[in-house]
């Protein structure tokens, strides 16, 4: 992809990022703040509550039952403690570390977008709607905790958002073992689908909530003959995915629109996707998003979504892990999600129960090809999600 | 929307109710402070890891010869080497004192 970037010479809106020696080693730094909670201290806080915590109470015949129960009892415990404030501090660090020179790039990165956005060299859109109204559920507290979160504009045409949260991101998995490259869930799907549809080749593809299209380009590789659609309701996140998408020769059409009621025609997509999406607007919208799914979609079509493992998928010690961003990422609506039973939300949606799927596929960067041989043979289990798998529900559409 | 794009400057504290960890929640503010000092401390060493390969290589150190120091890739692993050997020093816990009754002998947890 890089040589031919090169080829046609667009300018790259992330080299704009010009980073000062200090500001650069913070950045580092904390990818490993985080990766040190997130890894190392995860694992540590699981090792203490199976080897030390659970048997001290299930000797006094109180082990805990519930997730909830877990985390009662977790919560003032020293070691979950310094596991929260360091996984807290290190996500607020994250955007805060690459702020100051987001602020230094960002009239060039604007002159840049707006150009690329006027001349489409790469032959992708942008249709932004002025007029559009912003979810409440979105703006009323920054998710993630990146101040001004995806839709936040502080200026005309503002791009700076799409950078807080692009470079942020870097930050964040720049350390982790299964998310250090950009699009691997995108990878990971395409493959999955490749492998056990051969012969699939969507005419028309849609990503729902698609943030600056990270997940979104990799499909327009695995399936060049397609149309590649991404919708968000942040124009500055979609202004930054689109002078990307230029950049990297890559033609995709990116809209501002609520992945609730779009304003696609019916039938009009043979595969629709979505990543870190759902669990991140309340139940209601998730449903209406689903319905549109499956307006939307052709006959013979296919939906998959990457989302969290739904609570009766794991243990309820991984409830209580996962379920820490509800109060502590600004995620209102992530334990709700979860307690849904992600083929019940399909078949309320108008998919047949038959042609609803959940299940985790392998990490397709990490996980081998002759292993995945095996997993699709059903003789191998993919690892859990987020630890070399990621978790996918979603359906087909008959008829 | 009226600012020109030079004078922007983005906000830097989160809207959302921010949890309290700690039973004290200056133990949480001071946290912070510990955790931010903790990545200064790490910013100035790799500085002066910086300062020192140049050196090394006998190039005059200015400050301009830091910013534009490219490491190889080698030097950030051995970089990401120490970040992650001094987190796991600096973030060092106390013994719990369930693991100090079921090893008295030791008294320490891993
Ligand atoms: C965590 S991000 C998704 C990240 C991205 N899909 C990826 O894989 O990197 C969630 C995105 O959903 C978008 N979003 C939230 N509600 C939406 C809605 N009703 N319609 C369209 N997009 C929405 C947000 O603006 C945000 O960009």
């Amino acid at each position: 992809m890089a040589a031919r970037a090169e080829d046609i010479a667009t300018p790259n809106i992330d080299e704009l990022f010009r980073p000062t020696h200090d500001e650069r080693a913070r950045q580092s730094f904390v990818s490993m703040l985080r990766k040190h909670a997130i890894i190392d201290l995860r694992a540590a806080v699981r090792r203490h509550y199976e080897s030390e915590v659970a048997p001290a109470l299930r000797a006094r015949g109180a082990e805990p039952a519930t997730w909830r129960d877990i985390e009662r009892v977790m919560e003032p415990d020293p070691l979950h403690r310094l596991y929260s404030t360091l996984r807290y501090n290190a996500q607020e660090m994250c955007y805060l570390s690459v702020q100051p020179a987001i602020e230094r790039a960002l009239p060039e990165m604007i002159d840049l977008a707006r150009d690329l956005a006027t001349h489409n060299p790469a032959g992708g859109t942008l249709r932004l709607n002025p007029q559009f109204e912003i979810p409440r559920y979105l703006h009323a507290l920054d998710v993630h905790l990146a101040p001004g979160w995806v839709t936040a504009e502080h200026t005309e045409d503002d791009v700076a958002q799409g950078a807080v949260v692009g470079f942020g991101g870097k930050v964040f998995t720049g350390q982790h073992p299964y998310r250090k490259r950009p699009g691997v869930v995108a990878e990971s799907i395409a493959h999955w689908i490749q492998r056990t549809r051969p012969g699939f080749t969507p005419r028309r593809i849609l990503d729902l909530g698609t943030t600056a299209g990270k997940n979104l380009l990799p499909y327009k590789s695995a399936f060049p003959q397609s149309e590649a659609h991404g919708i968000d309701c942040g124009a500055p996140v979609l202004r930054y995915g689109h002078a990307l998408a230029e950049h990297e020769g890559i033609a995709v059409h990116f809209s501002q629109q609520n992945a609730e009621r779009t304003d696609f025609p019916d039938g009009h997509f043979d595969l629709i996707v979505s990543s870190f999406f759902l669990h991140e607007i309340p139940l209601k919208a998730t449903r209406n998003v689903l319905r549109e799914c499956h307006r939307l979609l052709s006959p013979g079509g296919l939906m998959v979504h990457m989302e969290l493992p739904d609570a009766s998928s794991v243990s309820e010690y991984d409830n209580f892990f996962w379920n820490w961003d509800t109060h502590n990422n600004n995620e209102p609506f992530y334990t709700n999600y979860r307690e849904q039973d992600p083929l019940r939300l399909c078949e309320e949606a108008g998919f047949l129960p038959a042609d609803a799927f959940k299940l985790t596929i392998p990490d397709a960067a990490s996980f081998g090809e002759e292993r995945y041989a095996r997993f699709l043979k059903g003789e191998l289990p993919a690892p859990p999600h987020g630890s070399g798998g990621w978790f996918i529900f979603g359906a087909e559409r008959r008829g | 929307m009226s600012k020109a794009p030079t004078e922007v400057t983005l906000p830097r504290t989160t809207r959302g109710k921010r949890p309290v960890f700690f039973d004290d929640p200056s133990i949480d503010q001071m946290m912070t402070f510990v955790i931010e000092l903790t990545t200064e401390v790490a910013v100035l060493r790799e500085r002066l890891d910086t300062v020192e390969r140049l050196l090394d290589a006998g190039v005059p150190v200015t400050r301009e010869a830091i910013e534009s120091f490219q490491p190889q890739a080698a030097v950030n692993t051995e970089r990401d080497a120490w970040r992650d050997a001094y987190l796991k020093r600096v973030f060092r816990m106390h013994p719990t004192a369930s693991a100090q009754t079921s090893d008295p002998e030791r008294g320490s947890s891993p």
